[in-house]
Parts: C-alpha cells; sequence; structure tokens
C-alpha cells in the first residue's frame, strides 16, 4: 500500500507513486522544441505574422505536452480516492449484538450439539451470515458479551470483514450474561457517528437475560434515546425457560432475579424507543423473525455510499494514446522544407 | 510521396509511430505472473493484567505491554503483502477467544486497525491467566484454520501453577505452526491496579495475590515446611511471600512452552524486528500473482515522446 500528497482537492485525486511525478518537468520540452525537423532558412524575420499557423503550433505543443502529462500520471498510478454520495435506498445501520455466553454452545433442548441439533450459537451464526449477505446497502457492525463486553468488528460497509467476525463466534462460549455491558457497548458504536445517515439498529441475539443494575439502566435509557436507536431482540428460548410474556404463577417469583427475560423486555419496552421482540424457540423461528426484520428494514431512506477508490491510469494511457495519434496524424502532413 | 521520404529520414516519425505502437500494446492490459510470498497469521493477544504493566517506551514516554503490541500489529499489517489474511483474537483465563476469522488485509485495513484499536483488557470475561491452557486452546480452535497462531503474552502464569500438573502438548505438537512472542521487560515491575471506573488506583500489592499453588494434591515426598497439616494446611502453613504482585517477562519459561508446542520464540522490542521474524519462508505461502505490466510500454512511449522533444541547441 501507498499513500501520497498530491491531492488536487476538490477531484479527490491522488497518485500511487509520488516519486514518479517529477517526470513531469519533461512536459517543459515541447516549450524549448515544436517536434519539427528545422531547415535553415535565411531570415525569418520577413514572413509576415501569421495568427492560423501560430494557433496550430501552440495545439500541437498543447497536445505534446498533454500526451507527457497524461503517461506520467497513469505510470505514477493516478486513482479517484473513494467518494461518498448521499442516495435514496434501503439500507440502515446494523450492530448485531450477540450473547456469547457459555448456555449459547448448547442445543435448544439445553443439551451439548450430538450431531442431529445444531448449537443455539452455530444456529445463530447461520441465519446471521444469510441475513447479512442479503443486506447489501447496509453498515455492519458486531459485538458481543459475555462477562464482558466484546468489540468484534466496527460498523463497516465491509461486508468481507463482518462475516469474519460473525464465524468467529460459534467458537466456543465464555462465561455469564452481562446484558447491560453488552448494550453499552452496542451504544457506543452510535456515539462515534455525529450525523444520522440511516436508521440505527441493535440487532440483539441472546438466549437468556440478566438483571440489569440501576446505574447502568439510566445510561441505557439515555443513550437509546439520543441515538434514536430501533431495537430488535431476537430470544432463543430454551426449553423449560421461562418466557417473556409469562407471568408466573406466584407473585412472589414476579421479579427481576428470577424472571431476568421478562424483566429485561419490560425494560425494553419502556425506552421510549421503536422495539420489537422475538421469542424464537428453533432456528426455523429464528428465521422467520431474520426475515421479518429484513422486511421492515427495508423503507426507503437517505444513506450514503460509498464509492471505492477508482484507478483512472486506463483513462490516462487512453488519453495519451489519442494524443499520440494525432501528433504522428499531423507529423504524416508536415510541410516538406 | 516526397513527404513520405522525408517523413522516413526524421528520427521524430519513428519514434512517434513506435509510442504509438506501445500505446497499443497497453489496451491489450499485458499482465505478468509474479510470485509473491503471502502470509496468514491469527494474532492471539494476551489481556490479562499483568499485560498493563508499563515497560515499554514510545516517544519517551512509558507505554504498557498492551499498548506496545496494538502500536506494533499497526505497523505490521500496514508491512504484510496484500493478499495476507489477519485474524485477532484475546487471551485471559484458560482460553482464547477469536474476534474475526482472518481477512485480507490490504481490503480490510480501516477494520483491522479500528479492531486492534479497541483492545482493552476490560474485555477479559474472567481474571486468571492460564498461559499453557489458553495456547492448548488456540490450538484446538485453530488447527483446521490453515491460519498461524501468534500468541503474545508475558509468560506470567496467575495463579501460579503447581508443577505437578503441566499442560500436556504432546497430541497437539505439531499441528499448527505458530510463534509465542514474550511481551514485556526482564526486570520485575508493578501492575497498576484499576478500579470499577477504569481509574488507576495504585499497584497491585504483596498481600493482593496468591504466591503460589495451592491447587491440587500437595508435594509429599518433601519434608513438611512451617505449620504444615496434612488436612488443613497441606502445602504448609507459614505465610508465603514470593513477586507475583509483580511482573516480568516470562522468558525460560515461554522458552520451554514453545519447545513443547514445536513452535518458535521471539521476544518483542520492536516492530522491525518483529516484522523480519514472521515474513520468514516458515510461514510464507508461495502465491502466484497477476501483475499489471502496462508501465513498461508507457515508459518507452514516454521515452520516445521525450525524444522528440528533446531540447536542441539552436545557433543564433
Amino acid at each position: 500500500m501507498s499513500f501520497s500528497a498530491l491531492n488536487l482537492s476538490d477531484l479527490n485525486l491522488l497518485v500511487e507513486d509520488t516519486w514518479v511525478l517529477p517526470a513531469l518537468l519533461l512536459i517543459l520540452f515541447p516549450l524549448f522544441n515544436n517536434g519539427v525537423s528545422s531547415s535553415v532558412y535565411p531570415s525569418t524575420l520577413l514572413l509576415p505574422p501569421d495568427p492560423l499557423s501560430s494557433f496550430l503550433g501552440a495545439c500541437l505543443k498543447a497536445s505534446a505536452m498533454i500526451a507527457i502529462t497524461t503517461l506520467v500520471l497513469g505510470l505514477a498510478g493516478l486513482y479517484r480516492t473513494e467518494q461518498s454520495i448521499e442516495r435514496i435506498g434501503h439500507g440502515a445501520h446494523i450492530v448485531v449484538l450477540l450473547d456469547r455466553s457459555k448456555s449459547m454452545d448448547y442445543t435448544y433442548a439445553g443439551k451439548a450439539p450430538d450431531g442431529s441439533d445444531e448449537s443455539k450459537s452455530s444456529a445463530a451464526k447461520r441465519i446471521l451470515t444469510a441475513f447479512i449477505k442479503q443486506r447489501k446497502n447496509d453498515r455492519i457492525g458486531v459485538a458481543g458479551y459475555s462477562t464482558s463486553p466484546l468489540f468484534f468488528m466496527p460498523l463497516t460497509e465491509n461486508k468481507q470483514a463482518v462475516l469474519a467476525a460473525i464465524s468467529a463466534t460459534d467458537l466456543p462460549a465464555l462465561a455469564y450474561t452481562n446484558i447491560s455491558k453488552g448494550l453499552a457497548m452496542g451504544l457506543s458504536y452510535f456515539q462515534q457517528q455525529d450525523s444520522q445517515t440511516g436508521s440505527r439498529i441493535i440487532l440483539l441475539v441472546s438466549d437468556g437475560a440478566a438483571v440489569i443494575d440501576p446505574e447502568s439502566e439510566k445510561k441505557i435509557r439515555l443513550w437509546a434515546k439520543q441515538q434514536n436507536i430501533r431495537l430488535y431482540w431476537i430470544f432463543m428460548r430454551s426449553q423449560n425457560d421461562p418466557g417473556l410474556y409469562e407471568k408466573p404463577e406466584n407473585p412472589r417469583d414476579d421479579n427481576a432475579q428470577s424472571m431476568p427475560e421478562r424483566y429485561l423486555h419490560l425494560f425494553f419496552s419502556s425506552l421510549n424507543i421503536p422495539y420489537k421482540a422475538y421469542q424464537a424457540e428453533n432456528p426455523k423461528a429464528v428465521q422467520e423473525a431474520i426475515d421479518d426484520i429484513n422486511q421492515l428494514e427495508n423503507m426507503p431512506l437517505h444513506y450514503i455510499e460509498e464509492i471505492p477508490k477508482q484507478d483512472l491510469t486506463g483513462v490516462c494511457y487512453g488519453l495519451a494514446g489519442f494524443f499520440i495519434s494525432l501528433l504522428l496524424a499531423v507529423k504524416l502532413y508536415e510541410a516538406k522544407a | 510521396m516526397t513527404r513520405m521520404i522525408k517523413n522516413l529520414k526524421d528520427y521524430r516519425f519513428y519514434c512517434l509511430v513506435f509510442a504509438l505502437l506501445a500505446m497499443l500494446v497497453i489496451y491489450v492490459k499485458p499482465q505478468t505472473i509474479k510470485p509473491q510470498a503471502v502470509y496468514n497469521f491469527t494474532f492471539i493477544i494476551d489481556i490479562t493484567r499483568s499485560m498493563n504493566a508499563r515497560d515499554y517506551q514510545h516517544k519517551n514516554e512509558a507505554i504498557s505491554r498492551l499498548q506496545f503490541i496494538k502500536l506494533t500489529l499497526r505497523e505490521l499489517i500496514l508491512k504484510l503483502p496484500c493478499q495476507s489474511k489477519v485474524g485477532l483474537g484475546i487471551f485471559t483465563e484458560r482460553k482464547s477467544t477469536l474476534l474475526f476469522q482472518p481477512i485480507e488485509v490490504c481490503s480490510s485495513y480501516t477494520e483491522i486497525n479500528s479492531v486492534i484499536e479497541a483492545i482493552d483488557w476490560r474485555m477479559a470475561w474472567a481474571a486468571d491467566s492460564r498461559i499453557a491452557k489458553g495456547i492448548s486452546s488456540s490450538i484446538n480452535q485453530l488447527k483446521d484454520g490453515g491460519s498461524h497462531v501468534i500468541f503474545m503474552t508475558d509468560g506470567q502464569e496467575a495463579p501460579p501453577i503447581n508443577p505437578r500438573y503441566k499442560e500436556d502438548f504432546s497430541e497437539l505438537k505439531g499441528d499448527l505452526k505458530g510463534m509465542l512472542v514474550g511481551v514485556g521487560g526482564l526486570n520485575n515491575i508493578q501492575i497498576p491496579k484499576y478500579n470499577n471506573k477504569g481509574k488507576q488506583d495504585g499497584f497491585y500489592l504483596e498481600d493482593d495475590v496468591p504466591h503460589r499453588s495451592t491447587f491440587g494434591m500437595a508435594p509429599t515426598s518433601s519434608v513438611p515446611i512451617g505449620q504444615f497439616n496434612a488436612r488443613n494446611a497441606p502445602f504448609g502453613g507459614s505465610k508465603v511471600v514470593g513477586d507475583q504482585h509483580l511482573t516480568r517477562l516470562y522468558e525460560p519459561y515461554l522458552q520451554d512452552l514453545s519447545k513443547d508446542v514445536e513452535w518458535l520464540y521471539h521476544r518483542l522490542e520492536t516492530s522491525e524486528r518483529f516484522n523480519l521474524v514472521l515474513q520468514t519462508p516458515h510461514f510464507a505461502e508461495q502465491k502466484k500473482l497477476l501483475v499489471d505490466s502496462r508501465k513498461y510500454p508507457a515508459m518507452l512511449a514516454l521515452l520516445l515522446l521525450s525524444l522528440v522533444y528533446f531540447p536542441k541547441y539552436r545557433y543564433k
């Protein structure tokens, strides 16, 4: 990789190899030599001035200079830097927030995967991979949490990088479920963005919840509101786990410690942000939830399309070829002495 | 006709003809095949507390081992040839976890860079530092991936290990090429202690950490030391003093470990030297890359064009 200094600011043009640029001095040559064979003349002083031929002469010199310039720029590797154009289309900023706690390594039946059933984490990986491949115009980031938050991949258009982060997530899981730190990590992805250009989505994929301490609760409430977040929670519910909507038979059990999932759902619903929960009891339900989100988040919106770096050497060589053939054509018509 | 004859006498005519021919060659987009060594590394970074010890210097400022690793890796990914792949993982407790699978360095430079930047000791999901176990967990996770593991640590096992229970690598050795990178200085220094707000709150003191292993079976053959009691104090009852609250690079230990898994060992000093030991044939994979060679005809055309317009000395 190489970077360089020449920046024709508005066009965002740069060259790969700056050291070639001094060769641009060659464009001075045609100023001293018109490239026409000279013949001995007694005196040119008596010739009347001929504006047309001076003009044509200047054009020829200019052509030669352009040919030399474009050749040098082609050799130096001219390119246009990445550009961003605002467009209207389908796109969003999505942070995939993955639960990396130990239970994700088990199947929906709460067992270690034995070949017939896949673990929750590999089901999540498979379905998310397909989802990401469909979302062409999104910027996607990946974060995770267990006992502590993990930063996997920043928000980026680079789908290869996002998939590389997602595919690392079914390797052995870590420890406990500290949801509040995970949420804070997910929200922090949007804090670096100063302007909002698309909808901001947190897609939480987890198989359980935990109690959120009051201090974190206050922060999450504030950030979620400030940053205009839309929250989707895919709750991969295992057999015999309490669901999001169940009320315990014994009112004494109706507290965050014994029913963390229900309380987390209540907390999310109270955030005053667009929120939707999916209780997915098998991989198929996860797939349905993802399809639903895919539909919901296909509303047109403003987004910034990034146009990658464009190689302009072909254009340079094309121009050079054109002007060289022009010079040669003129050469063929050169008046004899 | 005379015009033609005159042109045939003019070297400039030939120059222009050949320049145009050279330009025609460019439209064919000539490419040459060039062998290029490319690499595939997965860096596993120790993020346990001792990695916060500041025994590296950068711009006349003491920086922590972790910060130095981050600086080094950021410089390194710039130096790796395109088509090389880099993955990143962290180690704490007894295992390592991957942050992302190896991806191509040139097209994903910004992404790799931001993940390196984001690595933090607070990502640790538990507090032990079982390096030998971490290495075997890395090998188990990555042995089918085709990436070479570069495990970066200071070698301080915490709490200290019981020499009775050494990790057995006999099944794993040779499964995966890799390198153990020793990070830190050889002299003991203090480990900063942070409170739950992330602010430094002094250093670890002698009483904060265990200085010897009390795990598993106690040595039975030795003469009981101190207030030995077979049930209540099998390792001896007297207070143990040690230097486990301080940290240094445990180089001999890491060298032994690297022999056990048949890996290379390197002490991290500068990013230049690190780059040199990584970009070696040992880790290289030869790839045939198609290289754009339009520059040769373009250079020829430029040379010919300059000849046409080469300033001549004029007689007055």
